[in-house]
């Protein structure tokens, strides 16, 4: 059977512009691209600005991982400034990011990943008694009745796995419902502390610009508890149900992906960063239980494929931009990152077999799940609980600092920027590993580099060939037929894509790859 | 069927539905004999509104936005107030499946048109969706399109994407040939987003414009005069230090606020569902609701040293604490009071509206 080349694009559901090209044979992927088709120019417009608007536009880079962005370019300020963020400054950064946490990770699951793996229109043949779900039923069935299903459809054709279970199906679409509603009222929790949400402004060098009161303490743990409820007795259960259960076939299949896995770690519980909640570290060639320390001098970026001058591979602090959009072998305007020379995954899958944390390693030896789409969504989940005992733990330690009067926030002896000084910000994002890095001159931002979680897992081939995680990851895909190649968006939803965060990309006519539309 | 069964139908609470449409009115400035008729024409409507929503130079903020509205609630607001054909975010599709279904709009015609993100003018390579420029893409669906709304920054005058080096452009710039409605912020403003579109649904046309485009009834306000924290300003009582629990409601003026700047009705209509604004976390106002955002509103957290205060003219922030007397400060109020908006302009606008 000849070759035939698959475009998707757009990739939907994930955040930012997508597009996917795989190349199929007998059934299968054998290849694949993955460009981003958007760019704005974040780095180049921060050169010459005051530094300590960096955590403010930045935080705008994107507006899922919203928070994420400003916390790491916070980060990388209070480097840059010598700034000390104090206990109450440090509390509260962490609660507002464990709130967006909180939000995002369902949002995922419900509402950009589940619809791939649900017949919805299967609803209909519910027989049960159940009221609440009775009372979904209708509301699908009346869009269904008044001729208009959108947004759930149009869609990819349900394949073997999808779920067709009436009860299951529609207990998730009620579920699906639901998560909008605890989605927003996680985002209501956030704002408490960040102003608002997305893009908070709270988040500044030296700590937080709220000053709470216990008020504010109080409307945060109600919806904490509304929102850990759901969290502990609907979204994670049902993740581990459908792993474990319709979607076990999917999950032992695996499929894909280089076996390397990379955590920078985040959410400190001490002053000093010592206990981190995420731990750091690096997992090569699927050794898991064998996790290596990490260094973060290991991290260069490659052009060889990205439309940019050809330089040796160069750490990030060192990081250059210069175009060169007719350069021919190169198809993606993404820089490609690599550690110690190796494409790595980064996202809740990296994070929970860094640290080796028992519930993920128990679910995959009890059932056999290798590391591919299912095991990334399991990982998700498990992580969430892992968050949610911890927002509960740092509220309560807020409360016990605010009881004792003086409360810090923020380190004022550090505010005005320094003449000249470098900076590094690391941290973990929702999907991954997330780094910002800083060179101030004359007090102002001489040059700015992010390398964020998308990039790492959407990158380009680099300068030995080697595919980019995303890429690796969809080899062996099974695509039946080649209309309905749910598999490939299934596999690239899994990872949580950040489009917006990713682009230094643009994909100029003259490179286009000769394209089969499907459908 | 009556009106409560057809919108039992429809899966929403009447209770719920109503206070909707209040608070619609309410947003627009509406006498309350109004509720009836948003009632009526959202009811009556045979089929939902549709609802393209395009995607440019964005970060999906201003759509996140959107999904954190709680009055509505989303899923209300997504499947049974308005019919949503495409949203990169959100639909089913994907590929060709989605092209499709923004085709198959765009022929039946008569949808309304949401854009968030900004278009690059540079070169068109800079946004790309489905192997199309974003600005042909935009241009083509604004052709048959009942109604164009800009939703955040970017989409209204460049956001921040207009401080870089793509030459980022706000809807208007492309689409010269018919009226858009313009809801800046950043990111874009839920409530004004529902009231915006419950307007469009029910008076089939776009509310008052200011010379931005943006509807008067959210941006008639200077933020500073209705700002909770004028009164410290009128004492001369600025924030300089955040751990100072007496500081906490102080003006932050010396921080670099805005909000003298900018027009908005952030003071009177909190975010996330009433929990918060900038200002009341202690962060100055980036004015991001007016054109100057960002690349003229740099830097952000340095005191504005001259800013036009209405009825003060030209002030140096230093001297305004001092210069705002009993007198200042009454000439403060009687311009106040001019611009508070009255219900009467509205009610006239609101004549010769067709059922």
């Amino acid at each position: 059977m000849a070759v035939q080349k698959i475009v998707v694009d757009p990739v939907t559901r994930i955040e930012g512009h997508l597009r996917v090209e795989v190349e199929v044979e007998n059934g299968v992927v054998k290849n694949a691209w993955s460009h981003g088709t958007m760019f704005r120019g974040f780095e180049q417009l921060l050169k010459g600005k005051d530094p300590r608007d960096a955590s403010y536009v930045t935080e705008r880079v994107c507006g899922v991982c919203t928070c994420s962005h400003g916390l790491t370019s916070a980060l990388t300020l209070d480097q840059a400034f010598g700034a000390q963020v104090p206990e109450g400054g440090r509390l509260i950064r962490n609660l507002i990011l464990g709130a967006i946490w909180l939000h995002d990770h369902p949002l995922h699951f419900y509402h950009l990943s589940a619809l791939d793996y649900l017949d919805v229109m299967a609803v209909a043949q519910y027989q049960g008694n159940d009221k609440g779900l009775l009372g979904v039923k209708d509301k699908i069935l009346k869009l269904v009745q008044m001729g208009d299903t959108s947004p759930l459809t149009p869609r990819y054709e349900p394949d073997q796995f999808c779920v067709r279970d009436p009860e299951i199906v529609l207990s998730a679409v009620s579920h699906y419902l639901k998560a909008l509603e605890i989605q927003a009222k996680a985002k209501k929790m956030c704002a408490i502390f960040a102003g608002k949400i997305p893009h908070n402004s709270s988040m500044v060098v030296g700590g937080v610009t709220k000053y709470p009161n216990l008020q504010d303490l109080d409307n945060f743990r109600t919806l904490l508890k509304e929102v850990g409820d759901f969290v502990r007795d609907v979204y994670v259960p049902d993740v581990l149900a459908f792993g474990t259960g319709p979607l076990l076939p999917l999950a032992q299949a695996g499929v894909g992906g280089f076996g390397n896995f990379l955590a920078y770690g985040w959410f400190p519980n001490d002053k000093d960063g010592k206990d981190m909640m995420f731990k750091a570290g690096v997992v090569m060639d699927g050794q898991i239980g064998k996790t290596r320390e990490f260094d973060s001098n290991k991290i260069l970026e490659e052009v060889k494929y990205s439309w940019y001058e050809d330089t040796e591979a160069l750490h990030p602090s060192k990081g250059v931009t210069r175009y060169l959009a007719d350069k021919k072998e190169a198809y993606s305007w993404m820089k490609a990152p690599r550690y110690d020379g190796k494409p790595m995954e980064v996202g809740p899958l990296a994070r929970m077999l860094v640290q080796q944390h028992k519930p993920v390693l128990d679910l995959v030896t009890k059932y056999k799940i290798k590391p591919g789409a299912v095991a990334r969504h399991a990982a998700r989940a498990v992580e969430t609980l892992l968050l949610l005992e911890h927002v509960e733990k740092w509220l309560n330690e807020l409360y016990e600092l605010m009881g004792k009067g003086d409360l810090k926030i923020h380190d004022t002896e550090h505010w005005d920027p320094p003449k000249e000084a470098s900076g590094m910000g690391l941290s973990e994002a929702p999907r991954g590993a997330l780094g910002h890095w800083i060179e101030i001159k004359e007090q102002k931002i001489a040059n700015y580099q992010l390398v964020v979680p998308s990039t790492w897992n959407l990158s380009p081939r680099d300068g030995k060939d080697q595919r980019g995680p995303v890429e690796e990851a969809l080899i062996g895909a099974p695509v039946p037929d080649p209309k309905n190649p749910i598999n490939v968006v299934r596999i690239i939803r899994s990872f949580d894509p950040c489009i917006s965060c990713a682009v230094h990309l643009i994909e100029p006519e003259t490179n286009e790859i000769l394209e089969f539309r499907i459908g | 069927m009556g009106p409560i069964e057809k919108l039992a139908a429809k899966g929403v609470s009447r209770r719920d539905f109503v206070k909707l449409c209040a608070a619609t009115t309410a947003a627009f400035g509406l006498s309350k004999v109004f509720v009836p008729q948003v009632v009526e024409a959202a009811e009556t409507a045979v089929k939902k509104p549709a609802v393209i929503w395009l995607e440019g130079q964005d970060c999906a903020g201003c759509s996140e936005s959107l999904l954190a509205t709680l009055k509505p609630d989303a899923a209300t607001l997504v499947l049974d107030v308005i019919s949503l054909r495409y949203h990169e975010t959100i639909m089913a599709g994907a590929g060709e499946h989605a092209e499709e279904a923004r085709r198959k709009t765009m022929e039946e015609g008569g949808y309304v048109l949401v854009v968030e993100g900004s278009i690059p003018l540079a070169d068109d390579r800079f946004c790309k969706i489905g192997g199309k420029s974003f600005r042909e893409m935009l241009l083509e669906t604004a052709k048959n399109a009942a109604a164009i709304v800009a939703v955040g920054a970017c989409a209204t005058y460049g956001g921040i994407p207009k401080a870089g080096p793509t030459n980022a452009a706000g809807v208007l710039d492309v689409i010269k040939d018919k009226p858009v409605i313009n809801l800046p912020m950043c990111p874009g403003k839920p409530s004004q987003l529902v009231a915006t579109l419950l307007y469009f649904i029910t008076f089939k046309r776009a509310p008052e414009l200011d010379k931005y485009g943006r509807p008067k009834v959210f941006y008639s306000n200077l933020l500073h005069d209705n700002c909770p924290r004028r009164g410290h300003f009128e004492n001369g009582q600025f924030l300089t230090d955040w751990n100072d629990p007496s500081q906490k409601e102080w003006c932050l003026l010396m921080k670099g606020c805005k909000g003298p700047k900018t027009y908005t009705d952030c003071a009177q209509v909190w975010w996330n569902d009433g929990a918060n604004f900038c200002i009341n976390a202690g962060s100055p106002c980036s004015g991001c609701a007016q054109p100057e955002f960002y690349a003229d509103f740099n830097p952000l957290y340095t005191k504005t040293e001259m800013f036009n205060l209405p009825g003060l003219g030209q002030m140096n922030v230093d001297s305004l604490g001092k210069a705002i007397g009993g007198l200042a400060a009454a000439g403060v109020a009687v311009h106040l009071a001019g611009k508070l908006i009255t219900g009467n302009g509205s009610e006239k606008d609101s004549k010769g509206v067709g059922k």
